[in-house]
């Protein structure tokens, strides 16, 4: 179970915050979060991970707060940097990992093997594709019995093919899920699962993918607003049914503010 | 949780320290065999003189370049590392102690390999046999060196990873190869007082290497005269300073912070 409250990160340096004031829970519920390059995903996982230090706000995981959690193995990411704890080739990093997490290799190495991706298994992480990169921290994130999973871009340089068996695997498995992506076209896979949409460092939602067909973006701070979004170029509303424009209808969240700004 | 076969083997893999820690090294023994020992007078005592001088010098600069490796992995792991001590079984304690049996494992090979060559070598330039006096006392020395030199590159790499960030951390990453090669060869061409001998941790491990090679202490000038170096101070300083340095890691590898490795782009 995760629990962000009022979660704001400013890098330093940085004249403005990356996350401004996130609210999120996830309680046996897996969630897409939607939102353009640059507008906060990556770092909201990384400060779930411990990697990013929040400036003000809370992050519990399982009702323990993020900066105290030692020895907890429940929750996993695709992160390629969570794998560079040693240099080995893929073969080895499976088994020191299954062992850190408490699981068995063979696990992952039947993943591998349904993903077409035995070859990995002896050449190590940087003499991979990127592709094969992604595919190879999607599938250390799935396995060794994760309770939350958090995934950046899963879908980013893997085929077509290899997409599908993806989505089905993070449909079945028994685990909170927040996954990341700035590709709207992929969100019919997930209809049933929670939306979220991330812009400028603030996370909208929680709605439905389901009814994204239905949510509409209009200027201004509308009385019937679902939520409302304070970007650098004013207020948008983020109301049902009828609006300016349909979130849908733009290839990312910014495209569309951009429209009606 | 111990890692130490994994990290023994993720080190003993590493191409470029095999280059730089054995070849590169072996090249330096060649040189100081063949090239730079016509002056060398022809008794037994002189020849083992020369030869151990040679071989402790250049087995405590391998070390140190097992320190450089040790921290550019800390570079390249500090997300992996935060990341596995809140979300895994992987304890800072645990892990410290696998780093300590992979890098004492370590420099016992550095060592075996580059004994090999400096016997091999040195034994065919003076067609005598020159085998180390007391083979037990090397491999704790080894070991001891292949853990302090961990421990110093820990504790550089950690200070600049959580307080300065990655462009520091290459730099640190230096500090042992450098320190090794000022003070190993300052050793043989300055009359170093003894109390600086003891304190300081490289020369403790290269008059030990010394005595351990040829059977005879290690000696600094007083005065006219050669004095001898006790074993047992040596041995303390050196283990003093890894015991300090191993505790300064552990403290630091609690509180590491995670860097992003765009950050060491220099340029």
């Amino acid at each position: 179970m995760l629990d962000v409250r009022g979660l704001k990160v400013t890098f330093a340096g940085a004249t403005t915050p990356a996350l401004r004031g996130i609210d999120l829970r996830l309680d046996k519920a897996k969630m897409v979060v939607v939102g353009a390059n640059g507008s906060g995903k990556t770092t909201l996982i990384r400060a779930v991970l411990g990697l990013v230090p929040p400036t003000a706000g809370s992050i519990a995981v399982d009702g323990k707060d993020v900066r105290t959690i030692r020895g907890e193995p429940g929750l996993s990411t695709n992160l390629a940097e969570i794998y560079r704890l040693m240099s080995l080739p893929v073969r080895d990093l499976v088994r020191l990992f299954a062992l850190l997490k408490g699981g068995d290799p063979a696990e992952m190495e039947g993943h591998l093997r349904a993903f077409e991706l035995d070859p990995v298994l002896g050449k190590r992480l940087y003499e991979l594709s990127t592709g094969q990169q992604k595919l190879v921290g999607d599938l250390f994130a799935v396995c060794f019995g994760p309770r939350l999973v958090l995934l950046d871009e899963p879908f980013d340089n893997v085929d077509f093919a290899r997409r599908r068996r993806l989505v089905g695997l993070l449909r079945a498995l028994p685990a909170d899920i927040l996954l990341n992506t700035h590709e709207l076209e992929l969100l019919g896979s997930f209809a049933d699962w929670q939306l979220g949409l991330m812009f400028e460092g603030q996370l909208l939602g929680p709605f439905s993918v389901a009814e994204l067909d239905r949510l509409y973006l209009t200027r201004g701070d509308a009385p019937e607003a679902l939520a409302v979004l304070r970007t650098s170029v004013g207020l948008f509303s983020v109301t049902r049914d009828a609006g300016d424009r349909p979130v849908k209808s733009a290839t990312s969240l910014t495209a569309l503010v951009e429209s009606l700004a | 949780m111990n890692l130490t076969r994994w990290y023994a083997k993720a080190m003993l893999s590493n191409g470029s320290l095999w280059f730089w820690a054995v070849a590169f090294m072996a090249m330096w023994l060649g040189i100081g065999a063949f090239l730079e020992s016509q002056g060398v007078g022809t008794t037994r005592s002189a020849i083992v003189a020369y030869t151990t001088s040679w071989y402790a010098v250049i087995v405590l600069i391998a070390l140190s370049l097992l320190a450089a490796v040790i921290s550019g992995s800390y570079a390249y792991g500090s997300s992996a590392l935060a990341y596995a001590f809140r979300y895994s079984r992987l304890t800072p304690t645990g892990y410290l102690a696998s780093l300590v049996g992979g890098s004492a494992l370590v420099g016992l090979v550095l060592n075996v390999v580059l004994l090999g060559a400096t016997a091999g070598m040195f034994g065919l330039r003076f067609s005598t046999t020159l085998l180390p006096a007391d083979p037990i006392a090397l491999v704790g020395v080894s070991l001891l060196g292949g853990v302090f030199f961990m421990a110093l590159s820990s504790t550089l790499a950690l200070l600049a990873i959580n307080h300065l960030g990655l462009r520091s951390a290459d730099f640190v990453g230096y500090v042992p190869l450098v320190l090794a090669f000022v003070l190993g060869n300052g050793q043989v061409y300055v009359a170093f007082p003894r109390w600086f001998v003891y304190g300081s941790p490289f020369n403790d491990l290269t008059s030990l290497l010394y005595q351990g090679f040829s059977g005879s202490s290690a000696t600094v000038e007083l005065g006219a005269a050669a004095v001898s170096l006790g074993w047992v101070p040596l041995l303390l300083g050196i283990l003093v300073w890894t015991a300090g340095l191993v505790g300064c890691t552990l403290v630091l590898l609690r509180r590491i912070r995670s860097r992003n490795l765009e950050e060491r782009r220099q340029i």
